[in-house]
């Protein structure tokens, strides 16, 4: 064998074992998501018999019924996601854009507080943030969990678009200055349309994050009629018991607007993922 | 129509001063160049002028007008940026309606401005497309588009032609010298390292350099009559030949006695007090040519640079750091190792005294610089 072809024949290995490795991967993370979804579609009874069967007859009726059971807090988790991605994102742009484009005293230390707030951790903060909420009356309502999810989540989003605008180069800016934009003009004309690719990246990663939020959904949230999927799922769990196909039916339908948004937008995600580092 | 007035402009960054208190007057309609090496503070100059660099104290006035904390848009002034600046995700079109449409023009104006840009800058087949999508030379056209529609009093370009391949950036410099001749109201500003693009296009050079100004000027003044030894220098291309040496002799009839082993005859009078002085000889390599007869000087040639028209030659004298260079006329038979002697017109030789400015010429006679015996 010459050395070109034994060179050949080790790539050819190692992309192979590359590639069963991704697809052992993949089927260990899909598997899991896909029995759920099939169980949805089988009898309680054939779920503990035969679990790693196809379903014996595929009938919606768990689907439909599920249905019923989890639309209040689809509308719930729908409100709540969209209004504190539009919040978080728009607030955290502002911020980002102050940050690296207005001139301002003591900008590193606003920087560290802005930022920092990504260390805050949720559960230190929940008794004072309970007390307060009460006291301010939005205890138990869709604004509650819609201030808290921007509140704990512009840090990052900031964090993730202020690296992005550091790149952007000042002679743009300095260009529409020329041109007479005031910084308002500036921001939303110039700068905001150049961050669209990390712009979609945050609200794809906010979005993944509000709809699946769990421990504030729990604690602020106690009248079904405002809770979001997360916690109605779980209460769900409880009420129904054993009923398991049912169960499994609501979780794949509360998952499934997720799996699709991420399949559109994996890009963006990932963009997101890698974006601030290195800087 | 616009008339520029700076007096002791003063940048500092934190406390580091970067100008070091700027006089210079602009008349309406002239064509300025700042040429200086870089980190020389050209565009801060200019940038400070635009009005995005607050100055640090001084006076900036346009047309009377005291200017420094009038905002970069309401000075009237329009610039042409380095990298170009231009908006990546709007067109040509919309690039040059920018400012237009913030300054509230209605669209029937805007488009019949752009229009007539267009066709000045022959961009008019490339409205709709976007920045990324044309040439380097068509996007510098497209920033010059935006600075003209405007129609500003003052024009500013940083450096315009340094991102354009070579034979770009002389196509371009002729085309900024036609817009210029198209538009004789409006001042112009240009920054550069290029001494070539200075020569060429300016009606008065400023040379900086260290934030400080060296000499103001016409090209030819400066090419002839240098100030100093820097502008001596850094005006013309390969730049001057510089040869130190003590006063021999003072008076009309100045002699320089160079460490190089000659002595020079230089029709520059002098003081009687600089007699014994340090001082440098500057001779521009155009300025040599071959003389069997009764040469200046006689030395090695170590290497030549044909270049058709015209040769580059080096030569070895004794106590110079670098080669002295000639420009020789191509058709002559040089080459390494050869002896050859050099004179120059007595009128073309530059004196400077030690602290390096230039000892002024009287008036110039065309007499041959003679060996003085
Ligand atoms: N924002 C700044 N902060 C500190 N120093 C600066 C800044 N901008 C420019 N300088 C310094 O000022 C000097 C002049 O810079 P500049 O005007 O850009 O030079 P040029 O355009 O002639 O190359 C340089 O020494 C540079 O380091
Ligand atoms: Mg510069």
């Amino acid at each position: 064998m010459t050395a070109a072809s034994s060179r050949s024949f080790w790539a050819g290995m190692s992309q192979a074992f590359l590639w069963a490795l991704l697809l052992s991967v993949g089927v260990v993370v899909v598997y899991p998501l896909l029995w759920m979804a099939l169980g949805g579609f089988k009898s309680n009874s054939q779920i503990f018999e035969q679990p790693f069967a196809l379903p014996l007859q595929w009938s919606f009726a768990n689907y439909l019924s599920a249905w019923q059971g989890v639309q209040g807090y689809m509308v719930s988790s729908l409100l709540i996601t969209v209004v504190s991605t539009v919040t978080t994102v728009f607030i955290s742009a502002w911020a980002a854009f102050g940050l690296t484009r207005t001139p301002m005293p003591a900008k590193p230390l606003v920087t560290a507080i802005v930022l920092g707030g990504m260390m805050l951790s949720p559960t230190v903060a929940l008794v004072p943030l309970v007390r307060m909420l009460q006291s301010l009356g939005l205890y138990d309502t869709h604004w509650a969990l819609i201030i808290l999810y921007t509140a704990f989540r512009v840090p990052f989003t900031t964090f993730l678009i202020r690296a992005y605008m550091l790149d952007l180069p000042r002679d743009l800016d300095e260009a529409a200055m020329m041109d007479g934009a005031n910084p308002g003009q500036i921001f939303r004309r110039i700068i905001l349309p150049l961050c669209r690719p990390i712009i979609m990246s945050c609200i794809v990663l906010h979005i993944l994050f509000a709809w699946n939020e769990y421990l504030f959904a729990m604690i602020f949230t106690n009248n079904p009629s405002v809770q979001t999927l997360p916690v109605g799922l779980t209460s769900m769990m409880s009420k129904q018991g054993t009923d398991f196909a049912q169960v499994f039916a609501a979780m794949t339908i509360s998952a499934l607007p997720i799996v699709i948004i991420f399949f559109l937008t994996q890009r963006y995600f990932i963009r997101g993922l890698t974006e601030g580092i290195g800087k | 129509m616009a008339e520029l007035r700076l007096r002791d402009i003063r940048k500092n960054y934190g406390t580091v001063e970067v100008l070091h208190g700027i006089d210079l007057d602009i008349r309406s309609g002239e064509f300025v160049v700042f040429v200086g090496p870089s980190g020389c503070g050209k565009s801060t100059l200019l940038r400070a002028i635009a009005g995005l660099e607050d100055i640090s104290s001084g006076e900036f006035r346009i047309d009377g007008a005291l200017m420094n904390d009038v905002a970069p848009s309401q000075r009237g002034i329009a610039m042409v940026f380095q990298s170009y600046a231009l908006y990546p995700h709007m067109t040509v079109f919309d690039n040059m309606a920018f400012g237009l449409k913030i300054a509230g023009f209605r669209k029937d104006q805007i488009a019949a401005r752009i229009r007539q840009a267009a066709e000045i800058l022959q961009l008019t087949p490339y409205l709709d497309r976007y920045p990324r999508a044309l040439s380097g030379g068509q996007r510098q056209r497209v920033a010059i588009g935006r600075a003209i529609v405007r129609d500003p009093k003052v024009f500013l370009f940083d450096e315009p032609l340094s991102n354009l391949d070579a034979a770009l950036r002389v196509a371009t410099r002729i085309e900024i010298a036609k817009l210029k001749q198209a538009m004789p109201g409006a001042t112009m500003i240009y920054v550069t390292h290029d001494q070539v693009e200075a020569m060429t296009l300016a009606d008065r050079i400023v040379v900086l350099r260290d934030g400080r100004i060296e000499q103001v000027g016409s090209p030819v003044e400066l090419y002839r009559r240098p100030a100093n030894l820097f502008v001596g220098q850094f005006i013309g291309s390969p730049s001057m030949n510089v040869l130190g040496g003590t006063l021999a002799r003072t008076g009309p009839d100045t002699r320089v006695e160079l460490d190089a082993g000659f002595t020079v005859a230089v029709p520059i009078p002098t003081e009687a007090a600089m007699q014994g002085q340090r001082v440098h000889l500057g001779i521009r390599p155009e300025d040599l040519r071959p003389c069997s007869t009764d040469p200046l000087f006689r030395a090695t040639i170590s290497l030549v640079e044909q270049l058709g028209e015209v040769q580059l030659t080096y030569l070895d004298l004794p106590g110079l750091a670098a080669p002295l260079i000639a420009k020789l006329p191509g058709h002559l038979d040089l080459h390494p190792g050869r002896d050859i002697g050099l004179t120059a017109e007595a009128a073309n030789l530059h004196l400077f005294d030690r602290h390096e400015n230039a000892i002024r010429p009287a008036e110039a006679g065309h007499k041959v610089a003679v060996p003085a015996e």
